[in-house]
């Protein structure tokens, strides 16, 4: 063996031993240098980080890369947010972008059958109805509706497009379903969007209230984070505070029990409590929060068209101990089905000095008719005891599908929103008028369609052109008979860019293919405040382009090249750059580009290279005036807002005819409608089908036993579901729940499309329902 | 200083002193009445067999199982439960996704333990399990709270029992018993990366480097050792316990070592 081969050899044993390492080879042994290459598929893989995009908790994952195309997942340990951890949805999610039936080509309904036709062709088509359409019926006869998963240069174009270039106002996102009031409580009680604390807090806080969710299935790694600070420090508790037990209550310390729309009630007790006991924190009530009364007896804002503004009126601390008085514990257990002793206690607990407390709660508290009022009452508990805006005092909304957590708000992709303000205000719709560089006149003053309003105008006949792009209606939508009817018939032209087919699409009257996630640069938002920028690092399939190419295309095929200047390769950064122009301002400054590609996402307000974790607070705000500990600078009067907020009824209550109430929300291994989790066969086995749950005991007087078939029927339709007793939830006597991920079950059509008057969020996860059994078991 | 009333103390102390008398008489006598008491046999200590006998026998295996002194895992009655369910690298595979995948769950839960997580009764420690006539695979993270948020099984109605966890048993439902082309209910073109290849034999010598990634896989010894171990992958010396003493990880994507002159005429670091 020559010098030369000898050395070869050793290289490629070495190289060998590197990469395979356990294809070790004995010492002595004599190989032929041909038996040492690699065998042909040794695993080449490279990782790219990326942000989880299938819920609002912002995972950090590294993605498994291999001849191009997404192998395997890990939690990224370099992620503040998950810390190396993800959840099966996780860890699965890049399956999603493998479904065999993708839509890889556009199609167009020819005789009521979709048949594919070249993308540029669809696209022509598009703009070609859009504009005729306008000129035809006016602007307002059409609208788009976008997702709070879409990313943020996504709702940026889709906002300039419709309010810059068109100049109508008829933009809504799924946000608007999902984290409205939300956004609106938020508005009303500290005058500015955007979470207050940060996930940090959770690594601080001493007591965690879990107001009406499940955090253990709906946020499952912020839910583990909490359970870690636990085993840090056992005297840590959890507090379940639900309508029923759920994996969430058997990991939690405490479960409290209470009906639906109780959340209200049960937070005015415990300000109650406090106010009776005398926990207030005066110095901080005195510097820092108002006291406002707004307007009552709102209504269930059922066919409502426009959005309540309801700038409330001054009132003042003995007003506000007046209007308490009214809700002691005893009468808030009779409301609520919690008892008084158990408010007492949670008062105690937000009323203890020596404690932090995080409240959490997500959309069971949004969706409801009082749902902006609902948030308002659960900051009015923290800042009556001075538990905000510092590590581990935190009252938190977790809503935010990757980005509908006031990252899509802001982008101004909303009826009413702007990237930067209102489009009522006059200042506002100079601002962005300035930057699009068209007309200050170009941009309406009036408000869009709220969602359920744009879909009834729909039904009436206004609106003839809807272009809906990353999220499911025709299975989201409460009351969904009413608007799956609306958008079937009628004389409109429905566009629709998905990536698999959903009922929506069944409703299309063009399909564009669109490329998601890991197939197209973005960036998206998370509910605390944390936006996360990822690459292309996957082709998409066939003629698939992202959302945000969509937009520029059809843009400039209706003459708003001007307006629509990006090249294609840089687009996300030419539009980043031009978003920013909207967010100079400490309060909700951005930041560069070049900062999110580097770091494991950014938390804004970013300024001067420094993250706000907690806003509001001089020590970590750079917007907050330092001469005070706090300043809420939302408001004019730099005071933080106590809303006099009085319990009102839910819109609807079981009664003899629909003795049940029937509370929907989500299961971990799916997402929304199902349509990526249901095509990753491991998620679709663990869980394939909507099911309804009910108390044993209910079961038995109704002859129901495990794994029947049940009909649920409301005022509004009715939905057959397989019945489980003591599986997953474990509801008390006379509720129910089932999960809504399920387009063969489609639950939302038994629910009520009332919707919160303030926030326009919708009423959609919860009803009164009847139940009768139809069949025996489903299957064995 | 004296006081016309005793001191509350001292009386609350007589009264522990007597009730500390009557409980350790009583404690005496069932001492010295079990001490007398005939004596049940002596457990026999079980010799846990493998479940697939690898090339050499695995040396103190017993020590794995020993959960604390003077216990050991609960082995079956019958040799043939004993060979129930071997776990193969083929099954390891089936279960995950792609090397590194959180393994699904592969036996049939209650229909509360979807709520109630209980996994961690049987998968800290590990044993034998009557319920599913195998052998308890544990986990090498039993510090996570909460199993089933990354491991998830099938929905109870389509559960498959332990017995059915083996490709080969499954792999007809969607390709047909002849393979081929899945039928319609496939829903992905998706593949992986290639497996760490497994060695045929082991050498003595040389102790093999670390194949995969250590995240929440840090307990060698969970999943290299005891009977629930797949046997390809079994450690023959588990008695040794800190593995990564000899075996290390390699760090992906690391340059190879260089070094640095600091030679004052080279330009090397100031």
């Amino acid at each position: 063996m020559s010098d030369f081969d000898r050395r070869s050899f050793l290289k490629k044993l070495g190289a060998l031993s590197a990469a395979t390492a356990a294809t070790s080879v004995a010492e002595g042994m004599v190989v032929p240098a041909d038996a040492l290459q690699p065998p042909e598929r040794q695993p080449a893989v490279t990782w790219k980080k990326a942000p989880c995009r299938l819920c609002g908790v912002g995972c950090g994952l590294l993605i498994g890369l291999e001849n191009g195309r997404a192998v395997a997942v890990k939690g990224d340990p370099d992620s503040p947010v998950s810390k190396g951890l993800a959840c099966a949805k996780g860890y699965y999610s890049v399956q999603a972008l493998y479904g065999a039936d993708r839509i890889k080509r556009a199609m167009v309904r020819e005789n009521g059958k979709l048949t594919e036709v070249p993308l540029s062709k669809a696209l022509d088509l598009v703009a070609e109805r859009l504009k005729e359409t306008a000129e035809k019926h006016g602007k307002d006869s059409v609208a788009l509706y976008g997702s709070a998963q879409w990313t943020i240069p996504d709702a940026y174009l889709a906002a300039k497009l419709f309010k810059g270039g068109l100049g109508t106002n008829n933009v809504e996102t799924s946000s608007r379903l999902y984290a409205a009031s939300a956004m609106a409580g938020l508005q009303t009680t500290f005058g500015l969007d955007g979470a207050i604390g940060c996930y940090e807090d959770i690594d601080h806080a001493d007591v965690f209230v879990l107001w009406d969710i499940n955090l253990a299935e709906t946020d499952p790694v912020l839910f583990s984070r909490m359970l870690e600070r636990r085993r840090v420090d056992p005297a840590v508790r959890i507090i379940d505070l639900a309508p029923r037990l759920s994996r969430t209550s058997y990991a939690a310390d405490h479960s409290l029990l209470h009906v639906p729309h109780a959340a209200l009630a049960i937070a005015q007790g415990i300000c109650n409590e406090i106010v009776a006991r005398k926990w207030v924190q005066r110095d901080f009530v005195a510097n820092h929060v108002a006291f406002r009364r707004g307007k009552t007896g709102l209504g269930n804002g059922i066919d409502a068209d426009a959005l309540l503004a309801d700038e409330g009126t001054q009132a003042s601390w003995d007003d506000f101990v007046k209007f308490i008085s009214a809700y002691e514990p005893e009468r808030v257990q009779q409301i609520s089905g919690l008892s008084a002793e158990s408010i007492r206690w949670l008062a105690s607990l937000y009323g203890d000095p020596l404690r932090k407390v995080m409240s959490v709660w997500g959309r069971n508290v949004n969706q409801d008719v009082r749902g902006t009022w609902t948030n308002n009452v659960l900051y009015n508990i923290h800042l009556l005891v001075g538990k905000v805006a510092s590590p581990g005092n935190s009252p938190f909304c977790t809503t935010g599908q990757p980005s509908g957590g006031c990252a899509v708000h802001d982008a101004g992709s909303l009826a009413h929103t702007l990237p930067a303000g209102v489009v009522q205000d006059g200042g506002d719709r100079g601002y962005a008028a300035g930057i699009w560089e068209v007309p200050a006149a170009k941009i309406d003053p009036r408000p869009g369609a709220p969602l359920l309003s744009m879909f009834r105008q729909l039904e009436r006949g206004d609106l003839r052109f809807l272009w809906i792009l990353a999220t499911d209606p025709m299975l989201s939508l409460p009351n969904l008979d009413r608007y799956r009817k609306a958008a079937s018939k009628g004389d409109h032209f429905i566009v629709v860019s998905e990536a698999y087919p959903t009922p929506t699409t069944d409703a299309a009257d063009v399909v564009l293919p669109t490329a998601i996630w890991l197939e197209r640069e973005g960036i998206y938002g998370n509910a605390e405040r944390r936006l996360q920028h990822f690459d292309q690092i996957v082709a998409p399939p066939g003629d698939a382009i992202g959302d945000t190419a969509q937009l520029i295309e059809v843009a400039r095929r209706l003459g708003f090249e001007k307006l629509f200047p990006y090249e294609p390769r840089a687009a996300v950064e030419q539009v980043w750059a031009e978003y920013t122009r909207f967010h100079g301002d400490p309060r909700s400054q951005l930041p560069p580009i070049a900062d999110l590609r580097g770091r494991r996402g950014v938390l804004w307000p970013y300024v001067g290279g420094r993250e706000t974790r907690w806003r509001y607070n001089s020590t970590y705000d750079p917007a907050a005036d330092a001469r005070a500990a706090y300043d809420f600078y939302g408001h004019p009067d730099h005071r933080a807002w106590i809303w006099l907020r009085p319990y009102e009824p839910a819109a609807e209550s079981p009664d003899r005819e629909y003795p049940f109430w029937l509370s929907t929300g989500a299961v971990l291994e799916q997402w929304g409608g199902g349509a990526m989790t249901q095509r990753i066969p491991a998620l679709h086995h663990a869980l394939p089908h909507a099911y309804v749950e009910m108390n044993q005991d209910d079961a038995g007087d109704l002859g129901i036993r495990n794994h029947d078939m049940v009909r649920l029927a409301s005022r509004r339709g009715s939905v057959e579901l397989e019945a489980r007793v003591g599986y997953r939830s474990q509801p008390p006597r006379g509720q129910l729940f089932a999960p809504v991920f399920d387009e063969t079950r489609p639950v939302n059509r038994l629910m009520l499309d009332a919707a919160c008057p303030i926030s326009g969020q919708p009423d959609a996860s919860k009803c009164a329902v009847r139940m009768e059994r139809v069949s025996a078991r489903s299957s064995p | 200083m004296t006081s016309p009333e005793r001191h509350p103390t001292g009386s609350l102390l007589r009264w522990f002193l007597v009730a500390s008398a009557i409980t350790a008489a009583v404690a005496v006598r069932v001492a010295v009445k079990r001490a007398l008491a005939p004596r049940p046999p002596e457990t026999p200590v079980v010799n846990v067999p493998l479940v697939i006998a690898p090339a050499e026998p695995i040396r103190a295996e017993a020590q794995v199982f020993r959960t604390s002194a003077g216990t050991v895992a609960i082995a079956p009655e019958q040799p043939r439960e004993r060979q129930a369910h071997p776990r193969t690298a083929a099954t390891y595979r089936f279960l995950r996704a792609y090397p590194g995948a959180p393994p699904r769950i592969p036996h049939a839960l209650r229909p509360e333990e979807f709520r109630t997580d209980a996994c961690r009764t049987c998968h800290r420690r590990g044993g034998y399990s009557i319920r599913f006539a195998a052998y308890v695979p544990v986990t090498p993270h039993p510090e996570r709270g909460i199993c089933l948020q990354c491991h998830v099984g099938e929905d109870s109605l389509m559960a498959i029992p332990v017995a059915a966890a083996d490709p080969n048993s499954r792999c007809p439902q969607c390709h047909g018993p002849s393979g081929g082309t899945p039928k319609a209910s496939a829903t992905l073109t998706w593949s992986t990366s290639v497996w760490p290849q497994i060695p045929a034999t082991t050498p003595d010598q040389d102790p093999p480097a670390i194949p995969h990634d250590l995240q929440f896989r840090e307990n060698c010894l969970t999943c290299h050792s005891g009977p629930a171990a797949v046997a390809q992958i079994r450690t023959k010396h588990p008695e040794r316990a800190n593995c990564r003493q000899c075996h290390l990880a390699a760090t992906q994507g690391a340059e190879p070592f260089a070094r640095v002159t600091t030679a004052p005429d080279s330009g090397g670091p100031s």
